[in-house]
């Protein structure tokens, strides 16, 4: 009965000086919508981020070359210490029932006609595309027969194919590459961004071709290996490790990584992320926690004949001090509903602005879990209990006399 | 007994010399008594209102209320005993604004733990004794000062107070609305309520049926009010 009459005059009084109650409010409200805002943004960042990287497939393990040290390159000098197309034929051979995908990227120069693109142009194999995901929209993809015979057959990227050929079918024409002609046999389907990197923009040709006319050796940069059961990933690795390192003469300058270990890392950089957001976040509830506790110092000297009166007639330190309590911890209490309001509205309204602006309409939007709600709004609840504490204690422990007479 | 005070200092030792604002008062006061301090000011009167309601320590001396020995008491048993046996009436009123008048005299009643309709009957019964049966919701700054000082005795008078203790309850009223509230002091007292009443007036002082004048921090006189004004003339 008495907090409720506590409660109602703290509306009271604060109804009393509404701008300066608002103002006050406001730093509160600030908080707790850049707390829910914040933290749905990372949220919908994160699923976008494991959705974009689950679309490249979690059942794909890349082998890469390991950059040795000075001292390691002395000591295995001489010996096959380099990733090589022979690696990848070789684990084929081993592990048959895997897809073993060479790769080789370089820059090059592309030319038709009047019409030129400069870009990355990538050496694999007739298995990529199955093992990406990432299917031939027209005519079709190299094959073995391309392979064996170095055939120079040239694959295009949607964006490619719109660049050298506008709306007309690219298919049977040639390219140039550098000073080598080849003949377009395909163009891919979009695949849009997917995590930093532009399908649309790749253009493929067989790796053998690419080995034996442009880089004129045998080293690949990676090979991406596709496991059909995922649940043999990790006794897999271990196989194809201890494999290439004996092929290396014992040298063991393999990296292997598999797309699983690589969510787990980008969700460690999320998690990351959501701390460094959420702490610049409540640093905003902190300076909003910081003007409460200055206003109710104003208000404790300004009402001090009051508390003066109400210790005369009888308050004990703890009714004085729940008084003040319960009128901070309203300001906090009703900014941070607004606050929670305005914060859902806010990422929403975000997540709508970067779907718009991503290229192929990306869905990226923010994500609202209730306990973000609940976190920003018992912070809110919190900060105003302990930032009203002090002004509170200071007018509970006025001295009556002197307060009454206070001018 | 209801008063007793022996040997009662006040020092007070804010600055570089310690100044005595009170200094061995020896008082005795009845119940039923109503009694007027005056003095100029100065003469220590605030001081022994604040030692008399519970709101400062004497430095020294005993001081005994109702059998209790207050002088040497925490604050919070003061705060209890403030809330149970002392009402106050000050020259400003002190009344707490946007409450309306009922609220006002409910106050002491509510920190005194009473249930809400206890404080509700008890406020309306003391709101019609001091005359403002019919503004009871109004709030205190639509009041006139007269109003609003009847308001202050009501709520004074809410927990059946040992003494009413009050600090120039006129000073801030015109003559006619002062008068009015000497009239109800009057009222109170044949009824057999305790007043201390605080003034520099002797005009005022002379409506008490005891006058006590202060000087420089002692008892200079303790005479029937008729006498001090005679004296005065």
């Amino acid at each position: 009965m008495l907090l409720l009459s506590i409660f109602h005059d703290a509306l009271k009084n604060l109804s009393a000086n509404l701008v300066r109650s608002f103002l006050t409010m406001l730093g509160v409200i600030i908080g707790v919508a850049s707390v829910i805002t914040m933290i749905a943004i990372v949220e919908g960042g994160q699923l976008w981020l494991v959705d974009s990287i689950e679309k490249l497939g979690t059942n794909l393990l890349t082998v890469w070359k390991k950059r040795l040290t000075i001292e390691e390159r002395r000591l295995f000098a001489g010996r096959h210490t380099q990733l090589r197309y022979g690696d990848a034929l070789a684990l084929r051979e081993r592990f048959p029932n895997l897809g073993v995908v060479p790769v080789i990227e370089i820059d090059g120069q592309l030319k038709t006609g009047n019409r030129d693109h400069s870009g990355r142009v990538t050496g694999t194999s007739p298995e990529y595309p199955d093992i990406r995901n990432f299917h031939v929209a027209q005519g079709r993809f190299f094959t073995t027969t391309d392979i064996d015979e170095w055939r120079r057959t040239l694959v295009l990227g949607k964006t490619v194919a719109e660049v050298l050929f506008g709306s007309q079918s690219p298919i049977g024409h040639e390219v140039k590459i550098g000073d080598l002609r080849f003949t377009v046999i395909g163009v891919m389907e979009s695949k849009g961004e997917v995590y930093g990197r532009d399908f649309d923009e790749i253009m493929f040709i067989p790796i053998t071709t690419l080995l034996r006319f442009f880089t004129g050796n045998d080293k690949i940069q990676y090979i991406t290996i596709y496991i059909p059961e995922r649940e043999q990933m990790a006794d897999i690795t271990e196989q194809i490790h201890q494999f290439l390192v004996q092929r290396h003469d014992g040298v063991d300058d393999i990296r292997l990584r598999n797309q699983g270990e690589f969510l787990g890392a980008m969700e460690q950089t999320i998690w990351t992320f959501r701390v460094v957001m959420g702490g610049i976040a409540l640093v905003a509830l902190l300076v909003g926690g910081i003007g409460i506790m200055n206003i109710m110092l104003v208000t404790v000297t300004e009402r001090t004949r009051e508390i003066g009166l109400r210790k005369a007639i009888g308050a004990r330190r703890q009714d004085i001090l729940l008084q003040f309590l319960i009128e901070s911890t309203t300001i906090s209490l009703i900014g941070g509903c607004i606050g929670v309001v305005l914060g859902i509205g806010a990422a929403y309204g975000f997540g709508n602005l970067v779907a718009q602006s991503m290229p192929g309409g990306g869905d990226w939007g923010a994500v609202i879990k209730p306990p973000a709600i609940i976190i920003a709004f018992s912070f809110a609840v919190g900060v105003g209990i302990v930032f009203g504490l002090f002004p509170a204690m200071k007018a509970s422990k006025l001295d009556p006399a002197e307060a009454l007479r206070y001018q | 007994m209801l008063i007793l005070l022996q040997q009662l200092s006040k020092i007070y030792r804010t600055g570089a010399v310690p100044v005595y604002a009170l200094r061995d008062i020896n008082l005795e006061i009845d119940h039923g008594e109503f009694v007027a301090i005056i003095g100029q000011s100065g003469s220590g009167k605030t001081t022994l209102l604040d030692i008399l309601g519970c709101l400062s320590h004497p430095t020294s001396g005993e001081y005994w209320l109702d059998g209790e020995r207050v002088g040497q008491l925490i604050d919070s048993q003061l705060t209890a005993i403030r809330n149970r046996k002392i009402g106050f009436v000050f020259q400003t009123f002190h009344l707490l604004p946007r409450k309306t008048a009922m609220e006002n005299v409910q106050l002491p009643l509510m920190y005194a733990g009473a249930s809400r309709t206890e404080q509700r009957t008890r406020a309306q019964e003391l709101l019609t004794l001091v005359g403002l049966g019919e503004r009871m919701t109004h709030f205190s700054n639509q009041l006139s000062g007269g109003q609003q000082q009847r308001v202050a005795i009501a709520r004074a008078l809410a927990n059946r107070p040992a003494i009413l203790l009050a600090d120039e309850p006129t000073g801030n009223l015109d003559s006619q609305s002062g008068q009015a509230i000497l009239d109800i002091f009057d009222q109170l007292h044949r009824k057999g309520q305790t007043i201390i009443m605080i003034t520099h007036d002797p005009l005022i002082a002379q409506r008490a049926n005891r006058c006590i004048t202060l000087s420089d921090g002692r008892v200079v006189a303790d005479t029937s009010a008729l006498q001090t004004a005679g004296a005065m003339k």
